[in-house]
Protein backbone atom coordinates (compact mmCIF):
# COMPACT_ATOMS: atom_id res chain seq x y z
CA UNK A 1 0.00 0.00 0.00
CA UNK A 2 2.58 2.40 0.92
CA UNK A 3 4.56 1.88 -2.65
CA UNK A 4 1.60 2.53 -4.27
CA UNK A 5 0.30 5.89 -2.20
CA UNK A 6 4.29 6.61 -3.18
CA UNK A 7 4.19 6.50 -6.89
CA UNK A 8 0.84 8.27 -6.56
CA UNK A 9 2.32 10.96 -4.89
CA UNK A 10 5.31 11.15 -7.35
CA UNK A 11 2.48 11.21 -10.29
CA UNK A 12 0.96 14.51 -8.32
CA UNK A 13 3.47 15.88 -7.44
CA UNK A 14 4.61 16.09 -11.24
CA UNK A 15 1.14 17.12 -12.18
CA UNK A 16 1.06 19.62 -9.65
CA UNK A 17 4.13 21.32 -11.01
CA UNK A 18 2.82 21.24 -14.99
CA UNK A 19 -0.50 23.46 -13.56
CA UNK A 20 1.47 25.76 -11.60
CA UNK A 21 2.53 27.76 -14.46
CA UNK A 22 -1.24 28.24 -15.15
CA UNK A 23 -3.24 31.49 -15.75
CA UNK A 24 -6.51 32.09 -15.25
CA UNK A 25 -8.73 32.93 -17.86
CA UNK A 26 -12.40 33.82 -17.96
CA UNK A 27 -14.33 30.81 -16.66
CA UNK A 28 -17.81 31.10 -17.91
CA UNK A 29 -17.39 30.06 -21.49
CA UNK A 30 -16.61 26.67 -21.74
CA UNK A 31 -15.86 24.39 -19.12
CA UNK A 32 -15.99 21.08 -21.10
CA UNK A 33 -12.81 21.42 -23.31
CA UNK A 34 -10.61 21.93 -19.77
CA UNK A 35 -12.44 18.52 -18.51
CA UNK A 36 -11.14 17.01 -21.45
CA UNK A 37 -7.99 17.97 -22.45
CA UNK A 38 -7.35 17.10 -18.57
CA UNK A 39 -8.28 13.46 -18.63
CA UNK A 40 -5.71 13.83 -22.03
CA UNK A 41 -2.98 15.02 -19.14
CA UNK A 42 -3.68 12.62 -16.69
CA UNK A 43 -4.13 9.87 -18.82
CA UNK A 44 -0.90 8.45 -18.36
CA UNK A 45 -0.87 8.66 -14.99
CA UNK A 46 -3.80 6.77 -15.03
CA UNK A 47 -2.70 3.96 -16.76
CA UNK A 48 0.04 4.06 -14.46
CA UNK A 49 -1.90 3.36 -11.86
CA UNK A 50 -4.09 0.61 -12.94
CA UNK A 51 -0.39 -0.95 -13.65
CA UNK A 52 0.77 -0.27 -10.47
CA UNK A 53 -2.73 -2.15 -9.36
CA UNK A 54 -1.77 -4.90 -10.77
CA UNK A 55 1.90 -5.27 -10.32
CA UNK A 56 1.17 -4.85 -5.88
CA UNK A 57 -1.81 -7.40 -6.10
CA UNK A 58 0.96 -9.31 -7.49
CA UNK A 59 3.31 -8.56 -5.12
CA UNK A 60 1.10 -9.10 -1.99
CA UNK A 61 -0.33 -12.39 -3.40
CA UNK A 62 3.34 -13.19 -3.57
CA UNK A 63 3.82 -13.25 0.06
CA UNK A 64 0.26 -13.95 0.82
CA UNK A 65 1.25 -17.53 -0.58
CA UNK A 66 0.33 -20.64 2.25
CA UNK A 67 -1.84 -18.01 4.03
CA UNK A 68 -4.74 -16.88 2.68
CA UNK A 69 -5.36 -15.00 -0.04
CA UNK A 70 -5.60 -11.15 0.79
CA UNK A 71 -9.22 -11.19 -0.75
CA UNK A 72 -10.51 -13.50 1.76
CA UNK A 73 -8.34 -12.12 4.52
CA UNK A 74 -9.43 -8.36 4.14
CA UNK A 75 -13.15 -9.69 4.32
CA UNK B 1 -55.60 6.51 -24.71
CA UNK B 2 -53.69 10.28 -23.39
CA UNK B 3 -49.80 10.09 -23.76
CA UNK B 4 -47.83 13.06 -22.29
CA UNK B 5 -44.00 13.82 -22.75
CA UNK B 6 -41.99 14.05 -19.30
CA UNK B 7 -41.38 17.72 -19.00
CA UNK B 8 -37.35 16.82 -18.30
CA UNK B 9 -36.78 14.90 -21.05
CA UNK B 10 -36.02 16.69 -23.75
CA UNK B 11 -31.96 17.43 -24.05
CA UNK B 12 -31.01 13.33 -25.51
CA UNK B 13 -31.98 13.52 -29.33
CA UNK B 14 -31.82 9.56 -28.83
CA UNK B 15 -35.36 9.51 -27.65
CA UNK B 16 -37.53 10.67 -24.73
CA UNK B 17 -39.80 9.78 -21.67
CA UNK B 18 -43.58 9.73 -21.85
CA UNK B 19 -46.51 8.20 -19.61
CA UNK B 20 -49.59 7.03 -20.83
CA UNK B 21 -52.41 6.22 -18.41
CA UNK B 22 -49.89 7.02 -15.65
CA UNK B 23 -47.13 4.53 -16.99
CA UNK B 24 -44.00 5.59 -17.92
CA UNK B 25 -42.65 4.88 -21.12
CA UNK B 26 -39.67 5.60 -23.53
CA UNK B 27 -39.57 6.28 -27.30
CA UNK B 28 -36.10 5.45 -28.59
CA UNK B 29 -35.49 7.38 -31.96
CA UNK B 30 -34.39 5.87 -35.23
CA UNK B 31 -30.68 8.43 -34.58
CA UNK B 32 -30.56 6.27 -31.60
CA UNK B 33 -31.27 2.79 -33.43
CA UNK B 34 -27.56 1.64 -33.66
CA UNK B 35 -26.85 2.48 -30.09
CA UNK B 36 -30.04 0.54 -29.11
CA UNK B 37 -29.05 -2.46 -30.93
CA UNK B 38 -25.62 -2.17 -29.82
CA UNK B 39 -26.40 -2.29 -25.93
CA UNK B 40 -28.23 -5.81 -26.65
CA UNK B 41 -26.30 -7.44 -28.81
CA UNK B 42 -23.20 -6.59 -26.90
CA UNK B 43 -24.21 -8.33 -23.85
CA UNK B 44 -24.12 -5.08 -21.85
CA UNK B 45 -27.61 -4.47 -21.25
CA UNK B 46 -28.16 -8.24 -20.37
CA UNK B 47 -25.30 -8.12 -17.90
CA UNK B 48 -26.30 -4.76 -16.29
CA UNK B 49 -30.03 -5.82 -15.22
CA UNK B 50 -28.58 -9.05 -14.07
CA UNK B 51 -26.43 -6.86 -11.87
CA UNK B 52 -29.61 -4.48 -10.67
CA UNK B 53 -27.41 -1.54 -12.33
CA UNK B 54 -30.13 -0.92 -15.36
CA UNK B 55 -33.83 -0.68 -15.41
CA UNK B 56 -35.28 -3.69 -16.77
CA UNK B 57 -37.45 -2.67 -20.02
CA UNK B 58 -39.74 -4.19 -22.41
CA UNK B 59 -40.23 -3.60 -26.12
CA UNK B 60 -44.21 -2.87 -26.22
CA UNK B 61 -46.54 -2.44 -29.43
CA UNK B 62 -47.73 1.50 -27.75
CA UNK B 63 -47.87 4.05 -30.55
CA UNK B 64 -45.07 6.59 -30.26
CA UNK B 65 -45.77 9.95 -29.66
CA UNK B 66 -43.98 11.69 -31.93
CA UNK B 67 -42.62 10.77 -35.56
CA UNK B 68 -38.95 8.99 -36.29
CA UNK B 69 -39.31 6.32 -33.69
CA UNK B 70 -37.21 3.17 -33.71
CA UNK B 71 -38.59 1.26 -30.79
CA UNK B 72 -41.25 1.88 -27.98
CA UNK B 73 -40.08 0.35 -24.37
CA UNK B 74 -41.33 0.46 -20.94
CA UNK B 75 -39.55 0.24 -18.11
CA UNK B 76 -39.88 -0.92 -14.71
CA UNK B 77 -41.69 1.56 -13.20
CA UNK B 78 -40.03 3.47 -10.21
CA UNK B 79 -42.83 3.89 -7.63
CA UNK B 80 -41.45 7.53 -6.24
CA UNK B 81 -38.93 9.62 -8.52
CA UNK B 82 -36.21 11.44 -5.61
CA UNK B 83 -34.01 13.85 -6.39
CA UNK B 84 -30.06 14.00 -5.68
CA UNK B 85 -30.82 16.90 -3.33
CA UNK B 86 -33.15 14.71 -1.26
CA UNK B 87 -30.38 11.74 -1.01
CA UNK B 88 -28.72 11.21 2.05
CA UNK B 89 -24.68 10.55 1.84
CA UNK B 90 -24.77 7.24 2.04
CA UNK B 91 -27.10 7.30 -1.22
CA UNK B 92 -25.61 9.60 -3.24
CA UNK B 93 -22.27 7.78 -2.28
CA UNK B 94 -23.98 4.68 -3.83
CA UNK B 95 -25.27 6.13 -6.57
CA UNK B 96 -22.08 7.42 -7.36
CA UNK B 97 -20.39 3.92 -7.19
CA UNK B 98 -23.21 2.54 -9.28
CA UNK B 99 -22.37 4.79 -11.89
CA UNK B 100 -18.72 3.64 -12.02
CA UNK B 101 -19.46 0.30 -11.64
CA UNK B 102 -21.88 1.05 -15.15
CA UNK B 103 -19.27 2.65 -16.90
CA UNK B 104 -16.74 -0.11 -15.83
CA UNK B 105 -19.16 -2.54 -17.11
CA UNK B 106 -19.75 -0.89 -20.26
CA UNK B 107 -15.88 -0.70 -21.40
CA UNK B 108 -15.75 -4.17 -20.78
CA UNK B 109 -18.62 -4.07 -23.44
CA UNK B 110 -16.73 -1.89 -26.14
CA UNK B 111 -19.44 0.81 -24.63
CA UNK B 112 -19.05 3.82 -22.90
CA UNK B 113 -21.25 6.09 -20.59
CA UNK B 114 -22.22 9.38 -22.64
CA UNK B 115 -23.91 10.91 -19.28
CA UNK B 116 -23.03 10.17 -15.53
CA UNK B 117 -26.14 12.82 -14.28
CA UNK B 118 -26.84 11.53 -10.91
CA UNK B 119 -30.59 12.49 -12.09
CA UNK B 120 -30.27 9.20 -14.32
CA UNK B 121 -29.71 7.42 -10.88
CA UNK B 122 -33.26 6.56 -9.55
CA UNK B 123 -33.68 3.88 -6.11
CA UNK B 124 -35.58 0.81 -6.99
CA UNK B 125 -36.06 -1.28 -4.37
CA UNK B 126 -33.43 0.13 -1.56
CA UNK B 127 -30.65 -0.03 -4.34
CA UNK B 128 -29.76 2.32 -7.26
CA UNK B 129 -30.44 1.75 -10.67
CA UNK B 130 -29.84 3.92 -14.12
CA UNK B 131 -32.64 4.48 -15.59
CA UNK B 132 -31.57 5.96 -18.47
CA UNK B 133 -31.12 3.62 -21.21
CA UNK B 134 -30.47 5.84 -24.04
CA UNK B 135 -27.00 6.60 -21.96
CA UNK B 136 -24.87 4.60 -23.85
CA UNK B 137 -23.04 4.76 -27.18
CA UNK B 138 -19.63 2.64 -28.88
CA UNK B 139 -16.12 3.48 -27.25
CA UNK B 140 -14.40 4.92 -29.88
CA UNK B 141 -10.31 4.07 -29.41
CA UNK B 142 -8.68 7.13 -27.74
CA UNK B 143 -11.57 8.88 -26.86
CA UNK B 144 -12.29 10.27 -23.66
CA UNK B 145 -14.95 9.87 -20.85
CA UNK B 146 -17.63 12.54 -22.01
CA UNK B 147 -19.16 12.63 -18.93
CA UNK B 148 -15.83 12.70 -16.59
CA UNK B 149 -16.88 16.55 -16.12
CA UNK B 150 -20.70 15.55 -14.84
CA UNK B 151 -19.40 12.89 -12.74
CA UNK B 152 -17.27 15.24 -10.90
CA UNK B 153 -19.77 17.75 -10.53
CA UNK B 154 -23.12 15.71 -10.05
CA UNK B 155 -20.93 13.19 -7.38
CA UNK B 156 -17.36 13.71 -6.42
CA UNK B 157 -17.50 17.47 -5.76
CA UNK B 158 -20.92 16.89 -3.42
CA UNK B 159 -19.64 14.30 -1.92
CA UNK B 160 -16.69 15.63 -1.07
CA UNK B 161 -18.22 18.42 0.25
CA UNK B 162 -20.42 16.91 2.78
CA UNK B 163 -17.77 14.51 4.22
CA UNK B 164 -14.85 17.20 4.50
CA UNK B 165 -16.97 20.32 5.18
CA UNK B 166 -20.48 20.10 6.16
CA UNK B 167 -23.38 17.19 5.21
CA UNK B 168 -25.61 20.17 4.92
CA UNK B 169 -23.59 21.08 1.19
CA UNK B 170 -25.52 18.48 -0.26
CA UNK B 171 -28.30 21.06 -0.70
CA UNK B 172 -25.89 22.95 -3.09
CA UNK B 173 -27.22 20.59 -5.78
CA UNK B 174 -31.00 22.34 -5.31
CA UNK B 175 -29.37 25.47 -6.95
CA UNK B 176 -26.97 23.92 -9.26
CA UNK B 177 -28.85 21.68 -11.24
CA UNK B 178 -25.84 20.49 -13.46
CA UNK B 179 -23.77 19.64 -10.26
CA UNK B 180 -21.14 21.81 -8.58
CA UNK B 181 -19.00 23.74 -10.09
CA UNK B 182 -15.65 22.38 -9.62
CA UNK B 183 -14.08 25.33 -8.97
CA UNK B 184 -16.23 26.47 -6.17
CA UNK B 185 -16.46 23.04 -4.55
CA UNK B 186 -12.71 23.24 -4.94
CA UNK B 187 -12.74 27.11 -3.15
CA UNK B 188 -15.27 25.32 -0.30
CA UNK B 189 -12.72 21.97 0.26
CA UNK B 190 -10.58 22.65 2.98
CA UNK B 191 -7.10 23.31 1.57
CA UNK B 192 -5.28 20.20 2.58
CA UNK B 193 -7.50 17.88 -0.12
CA UNK B 194 -5.59 19.80 -2.33
CA UNK B 195 -2.59 17.00 -1.55
CA UNK B 196 -4.77 14.31 -1.53
CA UNK B 197 -4.16 12.30 -5.19
CA UNK B 198 -7.87 11.90 -5.38
CA UNK B 199 -9.56 14.93 -5.09
CA UNK B 200 -6.22 17.00 -5.74
CA UNK B 201 -6.72 15.78 -9.27
CA UNK B 202 -10.10 15.09 -10.53
CA UNK B 203 -11.50 18.89 -8.03
CA UNK B 204 -8.30 20.90 -8.01
CA UNK B 205 -6.46 20.23 -10.58
CA UNK B 206 -9.58 19.80 -12.65
CA UNK B 207 -11.22 22.67 -11.77
CA UNK B 208 -7.98 24.81 -12.61
CA UNK B 209 -7.63 22.93 -16.22
CA UNK B 210 -11.46 24.12 -16.77
CA UNK B 211 -10.50 27.47 -16.18
CA UNK B 212 -7.24 27.61 -17.93
CA UNK B 213 -9.07 26.44 -21.49
CA UNK B 214 -12.59 28.20 -20.55
CA UNK B 215 -11.65 30.90 -23.87
CA UNK B 216 -10.24 27.78 -25.99
CA UNK B 217 -12.94 27.95 -28.33
CA UNK B 218 -13.02 31.65 -28.17
CA UNK B 219 -9.78 32.15 -29.19
CA UNK B 220 -10.19 29.76 -32.05
CA UNK B 221 -7.79 27.28 -30.35
CA UNK B 222 -8.91 23.01 -31.39
CA UNK B 223 -10.78 21.95 -28.04
CA UNK B 224 -9.59 18.70 -29.05
CA UNK B 225 -7.37 16.72 -26.26
CA UNK B 226 -3.67 16.58 -27.39
CA UNK B 227 -3.35 13.07 -26.99
CA UNK B 228 -5.46 10.07 -27.40
CA UNK B 229 -6.88 8.38 -23.68
CA UNK B 230 -6.21 4.88 -24.27
CA UNK B 231 -8.99 2.21 -22.86
CA UNK B 232 -6.08 1.66 -19.87
CA UNK B 233 -6.36 5.29 -18.77
CA UNK B 234 -9.63 5.05 -19.51
CA UNK B 235 -10.02 2.30 -17.26
CA UNK B 236 -7.69 3.31 -14.86
CA UNK B 237 -9.42 6.81 -14.55
CA UNK B 238 -12.77 4.80 -13.19
CA UNK B 239 -10.79 2.79 -11.07
CA UNK B 240 -9.34 5.98 -9.63
CA UNK B 241 -12.33 7.91 -9.05
CA UNK B 242 -14.06 4.68 -7.56
CA UNK B 243 -11.29 4.86 -4.61
CA UNK B 244 -11.32 7.87 -4.42
CA UNK B 245 -15.32 7.85 -3.93
CA UNK B 246 -14.56 4.94 -1.58
CA UNK B 247 -12.69 6.80 0.93
CA UNK B 248 -15.32 9.43 1.43
CA UNK B 249 -16.92 8.68 4.73
CA UNK B 250 -19.74 10.01 6.59
CA UNK B 251 -20.64 9.44 10.03
CA UNK B 252 -24.14 10.56 11.58
CA UNK B 253 -23.50 12.51 14.65
CA UNK B 254 -25.25 11.79 17.58
CA UNK B 255 -28.65 14.79 16.95
CA UNK B 256 -31.26 15.57 18.65
CA UNK B 257 -33.75 13.54 16.70
CA UNK B 258 -31.24 10.73 16.13
CA UNK B 259 -32.26 10.00 19.94
CA UNK B 260 -35.88 11.19 20.01
CA UNK B 261 -37.95 7.92 21.01
CA UNK B 262 -35.23 7.93 24.03
CA UNK B 263 -37.01 11.09 25.60
CA UNK B 264 -39.45 11.69 28.27
CA UNK B 265 -42.41 10.94 25.70
CA UNK B 266 -42.97 7.24 25.53
CA UNK B 267 -42.58 4.41 27.69
CA UNK B 268 -41.31 1.52 25.64
CA UNK B 269 -44.60 -0.13 26.22
CA UNK B 270 -46.69 3.10 25.00
CA UNK B 271 -44.43 3.26 21.90
CA UNK B 272 -45.36 -0.36 20.68
CA UNK B 273 -48.96 0.08 21.65
CA UNK B 274 -48.69 3.13 19.07
CA UNK B 275 -47.01 1.04 16.85
CA UNK B 276 -50.20 -1.03 16.75
CA UNK B 277 -52.43 1.77 16.62
CA UNK B 278 -50.60 3.14 13.43
CA UNK B 279 -50.71 -0.43 11.83
CA UNK B 280 -54.68 -0.60 12.15
CA UNK B 281 -55.13 2.35 10.82
CA UNK B 282 -52.42 1.89 8.29
CA UNK B 283 -54.71 -1.40 7.10
CA UNK B 284 -57.79 -0.18 7.28
CA UNK B 285 -56.74 2.58 4.28
CA UNK B 286 -54.88 -0.35 2.67
CA UNK B 287 -52.57 1.98 0.80
CA UNK B 288 -50.18 1.34 -2.30
CA UNK B 289 -48.36 4.31 -1.46
CA UNK B 290 -47.32 6.12 1.95
CA UNK B 291 -45.61 9.17 2.78
CA UNK B 292 -44.05 9.20 5.97
CA UNK B 293 -43.49 12.76 7.11
CA UNK B 294 -40.93 13.43 9.99
CA UNK B 295 -40.10 9.83 9.75
CA UNK B 296 -36.83 9.95 11.76
CA UNK B 297 -35.17 6.62 10.88
CA UNK B 298 -38.23 5.13 9.95
CA UNK B 299 -39.60 2.98 12.84
CA UNK B 300 -42.87 3.72 11.66
CA UNK B 301 -42.40 3.93 7.90
CA UNK B 302 -41.69 0.26 8.82
CA UNK B 303 -44.65 -0.60 10.05
CA UNK B 304 -46.71 1.13 7.13
CA UNK B 305 -44.51 -1.36 4.66
CA UNK B 306 -44.56 -4.13 6.08
CA UNK B 307 -48.46 -3.90 4.79
CA UNK B 308 -47.02 -4.09 1.49
CA UNK B 309 -47.51 -0.05 0.78
CA UNK B 310 -44.43 1.61 -1.24
CA UNK B 311 -43.07 3.35 2.03
CA UNK B 312 -41.04 7.10 1.33
CA UNK B 313 -39.36 8.20 4.47
CA UNK B 314 -38.61 12.21 5.04
CA UNK B 315 -36.58 13.72 7.36
CA UNK B 316 -35.18 16.90 7.63
CA UNK B 317 -32.34 15.61 9.53
CA UNK B 318 -29.35 14.20 7.03
CA UNK B 319 -28.60 11.83 9.94
CA UNK B 320 -31.72 10.26 11.03
CA UNK B 321 -32.05 9.57 7.00
CA UNK B 322 -28.69 7.94 6.88
CA UNK B 323 -29.48 5.56 10.09
CA UNK B 324 -32.74 4.97 7.98
CA UNK B 325 -30.81 4.10 4.61
CA UNK B 326 -28.13 1.95 6.55
CA UNK B 327 -31.17 0.05 8.12
CA UNK B 328 -32.85 -0.51 4.60
CA UNK B 329 -29.10 -1.59 3.40
CA UNK B 330 -28.85 -4.01 6.32
CA UNK B 331 -32.64 -6.00 5.73
CA UNK B 332 -32.77 -5.48 2.39
CA UNK B 333 -36.14 -3.53 2.62
CA UNK B 334 -37.21 -3.01 -0.94
CA UNK B 335 -40.46 -1.28 0.04
CA UNK B 336 -38.86 2.11 2.15
CA UNK B 337 -37.07 4.48 0.28
CA UNK B 338 -35.73 6.99 3.16
CA UNK B 339 -35.10 10.36 1.86
CA UNK B 340 -33.78 14.34 3.33
CA UNK B 341 -36.87 16.81 3.35
CA UNK B 342 -37.63 20.07 5.00
CA UNK B 343 -41.13 20.28 4.87
CA UNK B 344 -41.00 23.46 5.42
CA UNK B 345 -39.37 24.38 2.37
CA UNK B 346 -40.01 21.54 0.48
CA UNK B 347 -38.67 20.46 -2.91
CA UNK B 348 -39.50 23.06 -5.20
CA UNK B 349 -39.87 22.69 -9.00
CA UNK B 350 -36.58 23.63 -11.01
CA UNK B 351 -34.35 23.49 -13.92
CA UNK B 352 -35.94 24.45 -17.44
CA UNK B 353 -38.93 26.21 -17.54
CA UNK B 354 -39.31 25.16 -13.43
CA UNK B 355 -40.60 22.19 -15.13
CA UNK B 356 -37.16 19.54 -15.40
CA UNK B 357 -37.30 18.56 -11.74
CA UNK B 358 -41.01 17.93 -9.99
CA UNK B 359 -41.46 19.52 -6.07
CA UNK B 360 -43.21 17.23 -4.25
CA UNK B 361 -46.72 17.37 -4.34
CA UNK B 362 -46.58 16.51 -8.07
CA UNK B 363 -44.70 13.65 -7.36
CA UNK B 364 -47.86 12.80 -5.69
CA UNK B 365 -50.54 11.67 -5.35
CA UNK B 366 -50.03 8.91 -2.70
CA UNK B 367 -52.68 7.30 -1.19
CA UNK B 368 -51.65 7.73 2.52
CA UNK B 369 -50.18 10.53 4.68
CA UNK B 370 -48.38 9.63 7.85
CA UNK B 371 -47.83 12.51 10.07
CA UNK B 372 -46.69 11.35 13.52
CA UNK B 373 -45.13 13.50 16.37
CA UNK B 374 -44.78 16.07 13.47
CA UNK B 375 -47.78 18.53 13.96
CA UNK B 376 -45.74 20.73 16.92
CA UNK B 377 -42.77 21.50 15.00
CA UNK B 378 -44.84 22.67 12.09
CA UNK B 379 -47.46 25.18 14.60
CA UNK B 380 -44.98 26.04 16.62
CA UNK B 381 -41.67 25.72 16.10
CA UNK B 382 -43.05 27.09 12.43
CA UNK B 383 -45.73 29.14 12.73
CA UNK B 384 -48.13 27.55 10.37
CA UNK B 385 -51.50 27.56 11.06
CA UNK B 386 -53.55 24.43 11.47
CA UNK B 387 -55.70 25.02 8.53
CA UNK B 388 -52.74 25.55 6.22
CA UNK B 389 -51.31 22.27 7.45
CA UNK B 390 -54.53 20.78 6.72
CA UNK B 391 -54.65 22.49 3.17
CA UNK B 392 -51.26 20.95 2.34
CA UNK B 393 -51.92 17.47 3.81
CA UNK B 394 -55.05 17.17 1.77
CA UNK B 395 -53.24 18.13 -1.37
CA UNK B 396 -50.95 15.33 -1.31
CA UNK B 397 -53.16 12.24 -0.09
CA UNK B 398 -56.52 11.76 0.37
CA UNK B 399 -55.76 9.55 3.40
CA UNK B 400 -53.84 11.07 6.61
CA UNK B 401 -52.60 9.59 9.77
CA UNK B 402 -52.28 12.30 12.31
CA UNK B 403 -51.20 12.45 15.73
CA UNK B 404 -51.96 15.60 17.65
CA UNK B 405 -49.87 16.30 20.39
CA UNK B 406 -51.18 18.96 22.84
CA UNK B 407 -49.23 21.90 24.87
CA UNK B 408 -49.32 19.53 28.17
CA UNK B 409 -47.06 17.02 26.20
CA UNK B 410 -43.23 17.34 27.17
CA UNK B 411 -41.81 18.15 23.51
CA UNK B 412 -43.97 20.95 23.53
CA UNK B 413 -43.51 22.32 26.81
CA UNK B 414 -39.88 22.06 25.37
CA UNK B 415 -40.60 23.93 22.20
CA UNK B 416 -42.35 26.82 23.73
CA UNK B 417 -40.55 26.91 27.05
CA UNK B 418 -38.04 29.44 25.21
CA UNK B 419 -41.12 31.63 23.23
CA UNK B 420 -44.06 33.30 24.02
CA UNK B 421 -46.98 30.72 23.57
CA UNK B 422 -49.13 32.80 20.42
CA UNK B 423 -51.00 30.01 19.64
CA UNK B 424 -53.97 30.49 21.17
CA UNK B 425 -55.89 27.91 18.37
CA UNK B 426 -53.11 24.84 19.15
CA UNK B 427 -55.60 23.07 21.28
CA UNK B 428 -57.15 19.27 20.68
CA UNK B 429 -60.79 21.17 19.75
CA UNK B 430 -58.90 23.77 17.33
CA UNK B 431 -56.81 21.02 15.95
CA UNK B 432 -60.33 19.32 15.21
CA UNK B 433 -61.87 22.70 13.80
CA UNK B 434 -59.61 23.07 11.45
CA UNK B 435 -58.89 19.38 9.79
CA UNK B 436 -62.69 19.34 9.74
CA UNK B 437 -62.72 21.42 7.55
CA UNK B 438 -61.17 19.06 4.48
CA UNK B 439 -61.44 16.02 6.09
CA UNK B 440 -63.96 13.79 7.85
CA UNK B 441 -62.83 12.16 11.07
CA UNK B 442 -63.10 8.51 10.76
CA UNK B 443 -61.06 7.38 14.02
CA UNK B 444 -59.97 8.78 16.73
CA UNK B 445 -57.28 6.71 19.40
CA UNK B 446 -55.76 7.92 22.52
CA UNK B 447 -51.95 7.16 22.60
CA UNK B 448 -51.37 5.40 25.73
CA UNK B 449 -49.11 6.37 28.33
CA UNK B 450 -49.35 9.66 26.66
CA UNK B 451 -51.74 12.64 26.06
CA UNK B 452 -51.59 12.57 22.13
CA UNK B 453 -54.31 11.09 19.49
CA UNK B 454 -54.26 9.49 16.81
CA UNK B 455 -56.08 10.22 14.34
CA UNK B 456 -57.64 8.05 11.09
CA UNK B 457 -58.44 11.02 8.32
CA UNK B 458 -60.36 11.11 4.90
CA UNK B 459 -60.38 14.23 2.84
CA UNK B 460 -63.31 15.16 1.36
Amino acid sequence: MRMRSRLAWTLWLTLCLSLLVVSPAAAYLDPGSGSVIFQAVIAGAMAASVGVKVFWSRIRRLFARGERAPEDATR
Amino acid sequence: MTSTQVAGSFRDPGGFVFIVDGVVHRQVNERARDDYDLLHTSGLYDALVERRLLVAHEEVDVPAPRPGAYRVIRPQQIPFVSYPYEWCFGQLKDAALATLDIQLLALDHGMTLRDASAYNIQFLEGRPVLIDTLSFGPRRDGEPWVAYRQFCQHFLAPLALMALVDVRLGQLARVHIDGIPLDLASTLLPGATRLRPGLGVHIHAHARSQQRHAGDASRGRSPAPAKAVSDRALRGLVDNLRATVSRLEWWPPATEWRDYYAGDSYSEEAFARKGELVAAMVERVAPRSVWDLGANTGHFSRIAAAGGAHTVAFDIDPAAVQLGYDEVKKHGDTRILPLVLDLTNPSPAIGWANAERATLAQRGPVDLVLALALIHHLAISNNVPLGRIAAYFAELAPALVIEFVPKSDAKVRTLLASREDIFDDYTQDGFEAAFSALYDIEDRQPVPGSERTLYLLRRR
